[in-house]
């Protein structure tokens, strides 16, 4: 069986590096999607032993997401896919258990959360914005989950090449679990630690970037040409 | 009195600018049809007021020129929302495009 970790990446010279070597402990290939970086991201991952895509505009992550699925399931043949994030703050450590119940054919997709045991140092502003968006995926998607945008997410063959990000922003996180749903397929959650640092929250986006991301989802669910 | 003259004048301009553009094959007959319609119908509410009133008063609006803003609200709405969708198909593309270029810049170089 083919594990292939994918891996979005967008100015992560410093980190990304860590993460593909974290990741490659427990997987057979990791897929980094540079999306346009203007540092040396690319030239890191790749020599950490990473197959490196690049973004020749930058697309968002829903978007690197989605190029790097593609080319695991046509070139790389992988059985399971795991969303890995590229800043360190996952550890490779929880791998074996996120892809576990796909290996066994329990679910068809596994869905890392912060809040099922594992302890998160996560910021009270952080933990009351997911808290919010949790709320909204069960309006919007009627599936109950303890934890809501968390980028660590491990995908079946099947799974993956069914589900189709079409979001190319952050708002992907909240079409994950409506694809899920819309294709009928088996999820469960497992713990996961994220562990947060001074750096990677400085770069990641305020809370408030949330009416950004209800709005793409609105946008794509209802203005788009299907 | 001047505001009719100026509207009028400014319709005869778009008219001409259209026909023109039509003549080059820069705009298609269906455009053509509908732009100088349009413009055709502002001259005639410019020149004859009374007319637009009498249309208001039958789809029970009170005054003529109330019409035309409520009409070209209701357009000018419908416009955007059209550019809006053309716009996210726009962005699907790009991204298309950007992630077919990615795929095959590894694999060729992959392959070497």
């Amino acid at each position: 069986m083919k594990i292939v970790a994918i891996i979005p990446a967008y100015n992560e010279a410093a980190r990304v590096g860590t993460a593909v070597r974290d990741a490659l402990r427990f997987v057979d290939a990791a897929v980094v999607v540079d999306d346009c970086s203007v540092d040396n991201t690319g030239d890191a991952a790749r020599a950490a032993g990473a197959v490196v895509l690049r973004h020749a505009i930058n697309r968002g992550q829903g978007a690197a997401l989605q190029t790097a699925t593609e080319y695991a399931l046509s070139a790389l043949r992988a059985d399971v896919l795991v969303h890995f994030d590229a800043d360190g703050q996952m550890s490779g450590s929880d791998i074996p258990s996120m892809i576990a119940p796909i290996v066994s054919g329990e679910a068809d997709v596994v869905l890392g959360s912060r809040f099922l045991g594992k302890t998160s140092n996560m910021p009270f502003v952080r933990w009351f914005a997911n808290r919010l968006a949790v709320l909204f995926t069960f309006a919007v998607s009627g599936i109950r989950l303890t934890d809501a945008h968390n980028g660590f997410r491990a995908l079946s063959r099947n799974a993956a090449s069914r589900m189709t990000i079409t979001i190319d922003r952050m708002a992907h996180a909240s079409q994950i679990p409506d694809l899920i749903k819309v294709n009928g397929l088996r999820c469960v959650e497992r713990p996961v630690a994220i562990t947060y640092s001074a750096e990677t929250l400085a770069k990641s986006p305020s809370s408030l970037r949330a009416f950004g991301i209800v709005k793409d989802f609105l946008k794509d669910k209802f203005f788009t040409r299907v | 009195m001047t505001f009719q003259i100026i509207l009028t004048l400014f319709a005869l301009f778009a008219i001409v600018r259209t026909t023109r553009q039509y003549q080059r094959r820069k705009v298609s007959l269906h455009w053509l049809l509908l732009w100088n319609g349009l413009w055709a119908v502002v001259i005639a509410t410019a020149l004859y007021p009374k007319t637009a009133d009498a249309i208001a008063g039958a789809v029970g609006v009170g005054r003529g020129a109330d019409l035309a803003l409520y009409m070209a609200v209701v357009t000018l709405a419908y416009l955007v929302f059209r550019l809006f969708v053309r716009q996210e198909e726009t962005e699907h593309s790009v991204t298309k495009l950007v992630r077919e270029i990615a795929i095959r810049d590894v694999e060729n170089s992959t392959k070497k």
